[in-house]
């Protein structure tokens, strides 16, 4: 049944109106919204597009990074330093700055040649921290040290410009890494998360397959790091380089549910407005401790996450609606 | 030139104090990093997953002594016992509220304790307020050892490291109990077939692992501050520890924790403080990048 409907592009035509509906329902946002709740919109696109770039690696091929914030925090550095210290013009500094997170990208991939599992999360974690070190005692002059560097340029001004800028980046980001989720690469991606020896001995390279999701998620994480340090207009080593930034991210995916894409971005919005819903009834630090209680118990009772547990009840209610069109048939 | 040469004796003699200071620090600071391993160890040993709440037990074990002795004013040892039994408490929570549902899936249980230990930082804050504290020492007093002034607290900590690992090797290798934990940790169905139960062995080693946590969070704290975030370092000494050990190995991590203590202290003393943490962790991707299995282990990952 299935299958049928994709041979007619009948599933991906309704994928796309459902896109579509998404794109235009958000787009009507800052019309409806405060300055305020626009800017938490703003924090969940960018979460989104971070927890995405973990999914595209970790949840695709279960390499489990515990270190992306370390590619965020290379581009959005790079490019801090790009603009702030050389003066060089934004659309120069991004694109370089996705460039060399492209290449840190590299770093990772070395141990994932040998190490998996536990060992590759530990590596990754070594990373962020290291890097964490280095920024405040190598070239303080051009790092900023442990205060990082302040009144970067800033890519659009006002709330409204950077929610449609961060929404069309997210929404970009979505649609692309879908599209090549839903291709043969995310197929062989899901397999080496399997079974890689299998993979390997089917005669497909593994090693190159692999580069190219650490090239991706690199590149995924290092766009959203230097719009959200241009969107900030600050950067600091603990605000990126952090065990709970890694947190936030991470619950985002897992939350939603890894290896679909589309859950790390309902993580990313439903961790937010929890957080923000909120802010009336429960004081301050409170909030923190029923948002990681909150991660705790869906990442433990509901291990698929949001999107699955939305997914299956979308089914129910269709396979439902179906026998009831049976029914209704055989009774006329 | 004859100043040159007057010269020559007083940089001798700085570089002999400077090399009795880095072996006398590195031996202190290794007694306590080997303690803050080692409980690490044994779960990574018998389990083979990383408990990264295992930082919590060494922040609580600060906090609840700090409370005990200095706000509510009991003994010393009082407080020390006390330290210790909240660092089993919880140590068998973890293992029963998350570990143990999730133990065929490691990365699993790494996530969830992660997120333990996130949402207990959480609950210090709100106990604690975020501020720094400061922790008296356990034994006040200092001492000079040539120009170098030792405090008999960091000195007490090495002790007590030296005579808890002692006790735990000798717990393992000749109790029953303790070959049925050595047992588990080489092979779980060979133990299971051979009459060992692993659900005791589990939360035996899980308190012991809390109590080992809590003893090491007491001198760490006195050794540093008490602080809402002061898990992530000693927890990162312990990976480190683990992984240039090796698996199931206390000789081992022995032998790790003197390396990482030597390389903090000499980078301490020689290149600068900042840059302490910066080695122990290019230590631990080099070791993961060329040896996975560490310096010492033997056991398959």
């Amino acid at each position: 049944m299935v299958k049928q409907n994709y041979k007619n592009g009948g599933v991906l035509k309704k994928s796309i109106i459902w896109w579509l509906l998404f794109a235009v329902l958000m787009s009507s946002l800052p019309m409806a919204f405060s300055l305020g709740t626009l800017r938490i919109f703003i924090f969940a696109n960018f979460i989104a597009i971070f927890a995405m770039s973990w999914d595209i690696l970790s949840g695709y091929t279960g390499y489990v990074s515990f270190g992306q914030p370390f590619f965020i925090g290379i581009a959005g550095y790079a490019s801090a330093i790009l603009t702030s210290h050389y003066a060089l013009p934004l659309y120069v500094s991004m694109p370089v700055a996705v460039v060399l997170t492209m290449v840190a990208g590299t770093l990772f991939f070395l141990p994932a040649l040998r190490t998996k599992g536990t060992y590759f999360a530990m590596v990754t974690l070594a990373f962020m921290e290291v890097t964490y070190h280095l920024v405040q005692v190598v070239k303080p002059g051009i790092t900023g040290g442990s205060r990082g560097i302040t009144g970067l340029p800033l890519l659009v001004t006002g709330a409204v410009a950077n929610y449609y800028l961060s929404f069309f980046s997210m929404l970009l980001v979505a649609i692309c890494l879908l599209a090549i989720g839903k291709s043969g690469i995310g197929t062989v991606f899901d397999a080496i998360r399997m079974d890689e020896d299998a993979v390997k001995s089917s005669g497909l390279n593994t090693t190159k397959f692999k580069l190219f999701a650490f090239m991706l998620s690199a590149s995924v994480a290092g766009i959203g790091g230097v719009l959200y340090t241009h969107y900030l207009g600050s950067i600091s080593p603990r605000g990126m380089f952090d065990i709970n930034f890694l947190f936030t991210i991470l619950i985002a995916a897992l939350i939603g549910g890894e290896r679909s894409i589309i859950g790390p971005i309902i993580g990313a919005y439903f961790l937010t407005f929890l957080l923000e819903l909120l802010r009336p009834y429960i004081p301050g630090s409170w909030r923190y401790l029923f948002y990681g209680m909150t991660a705790l118990v869906v990442y433990n009772y509901f291990p698929k996450g949001l999107y699955t547990m939305i997914t299956a009840a979308g089914d129910r209610i269709r396979s439902g609606m179906k026998r009831g069109e049976q029914y209704d048939s055989k009774a006329s | 030139m004859n100043s040159l040469l007057e010269l020559i004796p007083s940089i001798v003699n700085l570089g002999i104090s400077m090399i009795i200071q880095v072996v006398l620090q590195g031996f202190l600071i290794s007694g306590l990093y080997a303690l803050i391993a080692v409980g690490f160890t044994l779960i990574f040993s018998v389990g083979r997953v990383m408990n990264l709440a295992y930082g919590i037990y060494i922040m609580l074990g600060g906090y609840t002594y700090y409370t005990l002795f200095q706000v509510l004013e009991f003994s010393k040892v009082i407080s020390l016992l006390g330290a210790v039994m909240v660092g089993i408490l919880f140590g068998i929570i973890t293992y029963y509220g998350i570990v143990k549902r999730l133990l065929n899936n490691p990365i699993a249980v790494e996530i969830s304790t992660l997120i333990l230990a996130v949402v207990m930082q959480a609950v210090i804050i709100l106990l604690f307020s975020p501020a720094p504290k400061a922790i008296w020492p356990i034994i006040s007093g200092t001492t000079r050892v040539g120009d170098i002034l030792v405090t008999w607290n960091i000195f007490f900590a090495m002790v007590t490291s030296w005579v808890v690992l002692g006790a735990l090797l000798v717990f393992i290798k000749k109790t029953q109990l303790g070959r049925a934990i050595m047992a588990v940790s080489m092979d779980p169905k060979g133990a299971l077939l051979s009459g060992v139960d692993p659900e005791r062995i589990n939360i035996l080693v899980w308190g012991l692992s809390g109590a080992l946590g809590a003893l090491a969070g007491v001198f760490f704290a006195s050794y540093t501050q008490l602080d809402p975030t002061m898990w992530v370092t000693p927890l990162i000494t312990a990976v480190a520890v683990v992984i240039i050990g090796g698996v199931g190995s206390i000789i081992g991590s022995l032998v790790a924790a003197h390396i990482v203590g030597f390389m903090e202290t000499i980078t301490t003393t020689l290149i600068a403080p900042e840059l302490r943490g910066v080695f122990t962790l290019i230590l631990i991707i080099l070791i993961l990048v060329v040896l996975p299995k560490g310096l010492f282990g033997k056991a398959e990952l």
